[in-house]
């Protein structure tokens, strides 16, 4: 079980999370026009690296933030955390 | 019968306490502190089982968790429990064990024929034949095997054992009590780290519960008694027994199995027959020891064929000899140690040595004791059908390819000995790359990937003093990591006999003209030609060798097997063993009780139930529930007899009739705070929220980004800044994630809060041209008129002082009401409610009539709703706002969603007005068209029309919109169902929806 | 080639099975072929099999990175269905049903088809109600369903908890009587066995590094043994797709997540179908060794580990228990995982792409093994004609544009939530 350090309440296991998916998903801005390829982009496409991965986490059972986690897809390591609004 | 093989003074166990127990029937003795397998052996038994293919007769090899062959039936406590390890279960008063996979019995096996046609059954048989005639695999061939295959039978009972789960977390995990797991756990313990120190077997100790060494003036197993003693009375310490390390996860979390009452007759009230523990550490040492690997051999299957250190440990530690003329065959100085505990006791052996002429104090000191040593010797076969009776033996060339003529020597055991083999499973398990080890030939860990450290001989170190001098040094230096103490122990002195160099030898060629099977992997029958095979036919990658031969895949995953297999392959494919490689070490490293696993969460607890306040009250009152998902909801109201149809159809009729009250507590509840809260909430709902004012509530939809259906429900203003949101039962937690996923990552910018409230409140749904009449009643204080509390209007009052919330909203399309009180006085208002409105007719209503209601009114729901359909799909088209944006509008540009012959909801009644259509069924233009059939869409929900008096149901059409007054066929092959249909409006009571604003 | 029968197994061993031949070669690769199929799983091995039986194309190399059979046709549960409801992939997979009936004898290699039914179970009368829309829809779609009560479930599978002590009483059951299992490693290398015979050059140990593509058409490929050229390229590497997809600058609609899979200790026959928990997700056979196979949901995170969890199987095996309680006295054996392409919508892609030449086949989710005949004899279809097969139509890339999706289970984007 993954050990996730929330940014904001600190160590915990990975059953306290929900997992959120691929955290360079950026939504385009409202009321914005976009291209198809745009949208479809940011609905269906997905980064899915064999490596360092930055994804998101609800911290569903704890503070209810959702925040961002750099891991590594094959060895499940944790390099860091952060807050939504910070970098990573 | 006595006990023929059990020695008077040596061992451990408690002679004060005799055990009775039975194997096959027969009665035996033994004594506490045995395992099955020691008192077996100690009665003269030693033939338990058969192999898996060739039902070859099987005895003992091992003497714990490495064990290949000694699988039995155990019964205990009137339960019994396939597959156990007889070398692991210890004896209790009253156990009972049976031979597994023999018939009729385990001295008379049927299935032994297939050991006289073992030729016809080489590696991959099955792939090669069964083909013919075709449909006999399945129904002939298949069942036959089948049957045959398998060892232990499962119970069909319910379990009645107990079994629990335990988190744990410490600075140091210890794997093992060996000399190099109490070495590191004592200095980590004595330098403040909190020790977690876990063995598997019963008695602490390892190796030097049965070797022959001294530490620090003590005997080897005085010094284990007193480190864990004084370890036991540390606070920062937690040392278990029979506490098997299984498991090596992400991010050093290490599972354990403790086996708590599995030996005992049966569990104590109240305590668990294993607890599972969840142990996230913060390093963690591994001193799991080494495994003995066999030498192979001609029937080195043969019962009587032990690995040397089982031997010792019988001897040591059980007082049993596993014969009274053993050959003891080895290629490494460690056998010796048995030969000579064997000379101790009484009976002499003979050792062949592969090696010409090794020079070491234990060969020396085993001379001088007189025990009889062939140097550049080998057992060829082993002589005997259930037990063996001689052995046939030879000199072998220095070059180990030729042997010399044959010679017979009786034997009633034989002991061999191919060296160690570092116990690298939880290492490997952990993500470590373990690296080959020219020296000792295995494979040892490599580079850490989490934080552990292995040591001692599962570091491929087998000498004692620099076990113990490393072990001690591993122990300070990681726990000063953590405790940044420096309080350091000293190493104790150590004797012990320095060994020589072992001999890399591992297999014995065939003589000419022989062919005895060599078996590898004993459990499983996997032989040296079948190896042989399968890399002749091509399966030449490791993995391809095992999945072939099936070598290491028995319920010893090959721990004594696997090496000698790598070994075969390399030698025939002529590379280095390391560059074969080895499969992937998986948890677990022992099969594990999945009862243990599983923990307290079985039957009606095997998921959670949530019960609304007003729970007691329905079940008082007759009410049949059902599962909306883990909620648990009235599903009826039982009266007399009354059976589901009935009943939700004169609960439906009274709401149409009088009135009805429905708990809609389950529905989620999400209060959404802050200046933004109007603008937040027109981003998400496809329709407009700005002007909605203080008091009025607003049905909305919110769909995903990918334009499908979210979720709908409706939203009151309480006050300026204040909403109160409703959701699905299904979808709450889903639709507050979604929120907080705007909030906190898309539109930080907004100042909203939102929190669930959905245990906050207690709901219940008046509904039914009398509800204004109960509901004035219920509160006189306020105006509940049209104009007072207009349709989708809100209010507060108090119900006989309690602070009730009270929104004029409808789902059952009738004049209604939803009361809120907070949970705590949920069971009062219900009462009051249904004690008020007596005089007015009220019955409680379930699901299934509200389903009936919302179903002939033509709302969508969960059925319809099913992430599947968009707006339009719904007739929810004419609530998506054309000036502003929001979640998933860009996505109902998709050509499909807005093709011309768009699917869409309608009415569908059959033509006879009485046949009821299943729901499920499919509508269809021509019912004996060839299949497949073209569907023209799927009835999602039918009732029996309480208003209409006939069934009606929805559907969901393509082109729906241009369907109505169609005729089609409703098609349900599942029931045999062909039913003439006619389409018709979805909202087939109330069309324009008076009713709700009367 | 050798043929594989009782009597040739009988003749061989009287000579001490010294004369079998090797299942397939083990050539080094050729500067150039028509077609490089990259992936030597079930999938390649079935499409290079059909290109070379179906389409007569021959001069065929399989680049695997590994061994063959290594992904997840070696680690699957071994089920096979066509249990859907959606007509793309009802009629799709029950095109590979009626491969699979033949296919030992098809192969000369015994993949120990077995059709002994695989049953859903329901909970609740919604449930029964949607697994009816299922069932018609299979039944209208010619594939067989039938929706069995709970009694009836009883008489079948009485092993199945139906006492009082449930959370989720079982109410019945959609069952596909022609559903079952095979042995998943035969597959892979029946079909090695037989491409190699007609010429196809199955090329292990050989891993990919990049592409030759020139002016928008595929040229070849790179890889750690060399560069290869080819006329057409396609890719069959589940799992992995993403990192090759990246070679090309390609970002799909997929993820790549884990899932795990267990068998208990072998004991003897008491499970005779294929049966799936309805109250969550859980599934579960018996061998022909005896063990009970048992999988459930994904890790729920991206993953290219394939070693996931302990809390993901205990939650898995509860609802094991909860269906099966004879499961608890019965020891976990062995554990796995395989890495999956978790598509958009739960559904695979077989396509053309925008790049000549080049040929997708991927996002499988974890229904692949079951596919692997169709997948492979679509996909050779696809690769020979330059063109989609009508079965395969459906599983375009575009539909993610259009909106034609097929999402059995309507969870939309969220991949991981299984």
């Amino acid at each position: 079980m993954l050990h996730i350090k929330c940014p904001h309440c600190g160590l915990r296991s990975q059953n306290e999370f929900a997992y959120g998916g691929d955290g360079t998903v950026k939504r385009p801005e409202l009321n914005k026009k976009v291209s198809d390829k745009e949208w479809d982009t940011f609905v269906y496409l997905r980064k899915s690296p064999r490596g360092k991965h930055t994804e998101l986490w609800h911290h569903v059972s704890g503070c209810r933030q959702w925040i961002k986690v750099e891991r590594d897809t094959v060895t499940h390591e944790i390099f860091k955390t952060a807050k939504v609004n910070e970098d990573i | 019968m006595s006990e023929n093989f059990r020695l008077d003074k040596i061992g451990l166990i408690n002679r004060n306490k005799k055990i009775s127990f039975k194997f096959n029937g027969k009665k035996y003795f033994g004594y506490e502190g045995d395992t099955l397998a020691s008192a077996l052996i100690a009665n003269g038994v030693h033939l338990i089982g058969r192999s898996f293919k060739y039902h070859r007769p099987r005895g003992f090899f091992g003497a714990g968790v490495d064990e290949p062959y000694a699988i039995v039936q155990l019964y205990r406590n009137n339960e019994t429990e396939p597959n156990v390890r007889a070398t692991e279960q210890e004896l209790f008063e009253g156990l009972e064990a049976k031979s597994v996979n023999c018939w009729p019995s385990v001295n008379f096996d049927i299935g032994a024929i297939n050991n006289f046609l073992n030729k016809f059954f080489p590696a991959g048989f099955y792939y090669k034949t069964f083909m013919w005639p075709k449909s006999f695999w399945y129904k002939v061939y298949e069942p036959f095997i089948r049957k045959a295959a398998g060892f232990g039978v499962a119970s069909t009972k319910h379990d009645n054992e107990r079994y629990e789960h335990k988190y744990e977390y410490c600075d140091l995990l210890i794997t093992g009590s060996g000399p190099s797991g109490l070495a590191s756990a004592y200095a980590a313990a004595k330098n403040g780290a909190r020790v977690i120190l876990a063995e598997d077997k019963p008695r602490f100790g390892g190796s030097l519960l049965t070797s022959e060494v001294n530490i620090g003036n003590q005997s080897g197993k005085d010094w284990a008694d007193n480190i864990i003693a004084e370890l036991k009375g540390m606070p920062n310490v937690i040392v278990k027994n029979r506490a098997q390390v299984f498991g090596y996860y992400d991010h050093n979390m290490l599972v354990m199995s403790e086996r708590i009452s599995d030996h005992l007759p049966k569990s104590k009230k109240y305590k668990p027959k294993q607890r599972l523990w969840y142990i996230r550490a913060k390093e963690v040492i591994i001193s799991s020891g080494s495994i003995e690997r066999p030498i192979v051999f001609g029937n080195n299957d043969t019962p009587g064929v032990v690995l040397a250190s089982a031997a010792k440990e019988y001897l040591k530690v059980y007082g049993v000899l596993v014969g009274k003329k053993p050959l003891i065959f080895t290629n490494n100085d460690s056998a010796y140690e048995t030969a000579i505990e064997f000379k101790k006791n009484g009976v002499g052996s003979i050792v062949l040595d592969t090696r010409s002429n090794p020079d070491s104090e234990i060969i020396n000191e085993a001379i001088n004791m007189g025990i009889k040593i062939k140097f550049s010797h080998v057992i060829v076969a082993a002589k005997g059908y259930k037990k063996v009776k001689s052995a046939e033996i030879a000199k072998i060339s220095e070059d180990k390819k030729d042997l010399d003529k044959l010679e017979t020597i009786d034997c009633d055991c034989i002991c061999v000995s191919g060296f160690w083999t570092p116990t690298i499973h939880l290492a490997s398990q952990s993500g470590n790359k373990t690296k080959f080890n020219e020296e000792i030939d295995a494979f040892i860990p490599g580079q850490s990937k989490q934080n552990e450290t292995t040591v001692g001989s599962a570091n491929g170190i087998f000498s004692l003093e620099q076990t113990l001098k490393t072990s001690f040094e591993a122990g300070h230096e990681i726990s000063k990591k953590i405790t940044n103490k420096n309080n350091k122990v000293l190493v104790p002195q150590v004797s012990e006999k320095k060994f020589t160099q072992h001999d890399k030898f591992w297999c014995v060629p065939l003589p000419k003209e022989k062919n005895y099977k060599r078996f590898l992997d004993f459990q499983n029958d996997v032989a040296v030609t079948d190896v042989e095979l399968a890399i002749r036919e091509g399966y030449r990658s490791i993995e391809h060798v095992k999945r072939y031969t099936t070598l290491g895949m028995a319920t010893d995953q090959g721990k004594t097997s696997n090496l000698n297999g790598l070994q075969l392959v390399s030698s025939i494919e002529n590379k280095i063993v390391p560059s074969v490689g080895h499969t992937t070490f998986r948890p677990p490293f022992t099969p594990v009780s999945i009862g243990a696993i599983v923990g307290r969460e079985i039957g009606k607890h095997s998921k959670p139930t949530r019960k609304s306040p007003m729970h007691s009250w329905h079940e008082k009152n007759n009410a049949v529930f059902v599962d909306a998902g883990i909620w648990l909801r009235p599903r009826y109201y039982k009266q007399d007899n009354e059976s589901l149809f009935e009943a939700s159809k004169r609960e439906a009729e009274n709401v149409r009739k009088n009135v009805g009250v429905c708990d809609v507590t389950t529905l989620g509840k999400i209060d959404i705070k802050g200046p933004d809260a109007a603008e937040f909430l027109n981003r998400v709902y496809t329709n407009a929220w700005l002007k909605l004012p203080v008091g009025k509530a607003r049905y909305g939809v919110m769909l995903r980004e990918d334009g499908m259906v979210m979720d709908d429900g409706t939203t009151t203003r309480i006050s300026e800044n204040h909403y109160h949101m409703t959701t699905t039962t299904a979808q709450a937690a889903n639709v507050l994630s979604h929120l907080e996923y705007y909030l906190q990552i898309v539109w930080p910018e907004l100042k909203v809060n939102v929190v669930s409230t959905t245990e906050q409140w207690a709901g219940a749904a008046i509904a039914g041209p009398k509800s204004r009449n109960l509901l004035q009643k219920l509160f006189p204080d306020i105006d509940v008129s049209n104009t007072g509390l207009p349709f989708m209007g809100y209010i507060e009052s108090s119900l006989s002082g309690v602070q009730a919330r009270i929104f004029r909203i409808s789902f059952s399309g009738e004049l209604a009401y939803e009361v809120n009180v907070e949970s705590d006085n949920g069971e009062f208002m219900w009462k009051k409610i249904i004690e008020v409105g007596k005089e007015f007719s009220i019955q409680p209503y379930g699901t299934e009539a509200l389903s009936t209601l919302r179903i002939e009114m033509g709302h969508v729901a969960g059925s319809e709703l099913d992430g599947r359909t968009i707006p339009y799909d719904n007739g929810l088209d004419g609530l998506i706002s054309k000036k502003k944006d929001f979640i998933g509008k860009r996505s109902l540009d998709r050509k499909a969603f807005t093709a011309k012959d768009r699917q869409r909801v309608v009415g569908v009644v059959p033509i006879d007005k009485k046949t009821s259509i299943p729901e499920g069924s499919h509508l269809v233009i021509d019912a004996n068209a060839k299949l497949p059939n073209p569907k023209l869409g799927h009835v999602s929900a039918s009732c029996w029309s309480v208003e209409n008096n006939n069934p009606f149901s929805l559907a969901i059409l393509k082109d729906g919109k241009n369907m109505i007054g169609k005729k089609l066929f409703a098609l349900s092959p599942l029931k045999n169902k062909s039913i003439p249909v006619e389409i018709v409006s979805s909202h087939y009571v109330d069309p324009k929806g008076e009713r709700v604003r009367s | 080639m050798q043929k594989y029968s009782v009597f040739n197994l009988i003749k061989n061993a009287f000579k001490g099975h010294k004369d079998w031949e090797v299942a397939w070669k083990d050539p080094t690769p050729k500067s150039e072929y028509d077609v490089v199929i990259i992936g030597g799983g079930g999938h390649g091995l079935a499409t290079a099999y059909y290109l070379a039986k179906e389409h007569k194309i021959t001069n065929v190399a399989i680049i695997e990175k590994g061994w063959i059979g290594g992904g997840n046709v070696g680690r699957n549960t071994t089920i096979l269905r066509s249990n859907y409801m959606h007509d793309e992939n009802g009629l799709f997979y029950e095109k590979g049903m009626n491969l699979w009936k033949s296919m030992s004898q098809e192969l000369n290699f015994n993949v120990m088809y077995s059709p002994r039914g695989i049953i859903n179970l329901a909970h609740s009368d919604a449930q029964m109600n949607a697994y009816a829309r299922r069932g018609n829809s299979m039944r209208l779609n010619g594939i067989d369903a039938v929706l069995l009560g709970r009694e009836e479930v009883k008489k079948i599978v009485p092993v199945l908890d139906f006492s009082e002590n449930v959370r989720f009483p079982i109410f019945g059951a959609l069952m596909q009587p022609s559903g079952g299992t095979a042995r998943h490693d035969a597959v892979a290398w029946g079909y090695a066995r037989q491409a190699d015979s007609m010429g196809v050059d199955i090329i292990q140990h050989c891993e990919v590094t990049g592409f030759d593509i020139v002016n928008g058409k595929a040229q070849g490929i790179q890889t750690s043994r060399g560069n290869i050229k080819a006329k057409k390229i396609g890719l069959c590497v589940a799992g992995n797709t993403s990192v090759l997809a990246d070679m090309l600058n390609i970002t799909l609609p997929i993820e790549t997540h884990l899932l795990q899979a267990c068998v208990s200790e072998p004991i003897k026959p008491i499970l005779d179908h294929v049966v799936t928990f309805g109250a969550g997700h859980f599934y579960c056979s018996q061998s022909d060794k005896g063990e009970m196979v048992m999988g459930g949901d994904l890790d729920g995170y991206n993953s290219y580990a394939q070693r996931g969890n302990l809390p993901t199987l205990q939650h898995v095996l509860t609802e094991g228990i909860a269906m099966l309680p004879f499961l608890s006295k019965l020891k976990m054996l062995r554990t796995w995982g395989g890495i999956m392409d978790m598509s958009m919508d739960g559904s695979p892609i077989i396509d053309k792409t925008h790049i000549d030449g080049l040929y997708l086949n991927c996002g499988w989710c974890y229904g692949g093994f079951k596919a692997t005949p169709v997948s492979g004899w679509t996909f050779a279809h696809t690769i020979a004609q330059d063109k989609v097969h009508e079965l395969n139509a459906g599983f375009s890339l575009k539909r993610f544009n259009t909106g034609h999706l097929i999402d059995e289970k309507g969870l939309g984007t969220k991949t991981w939530i299984s």
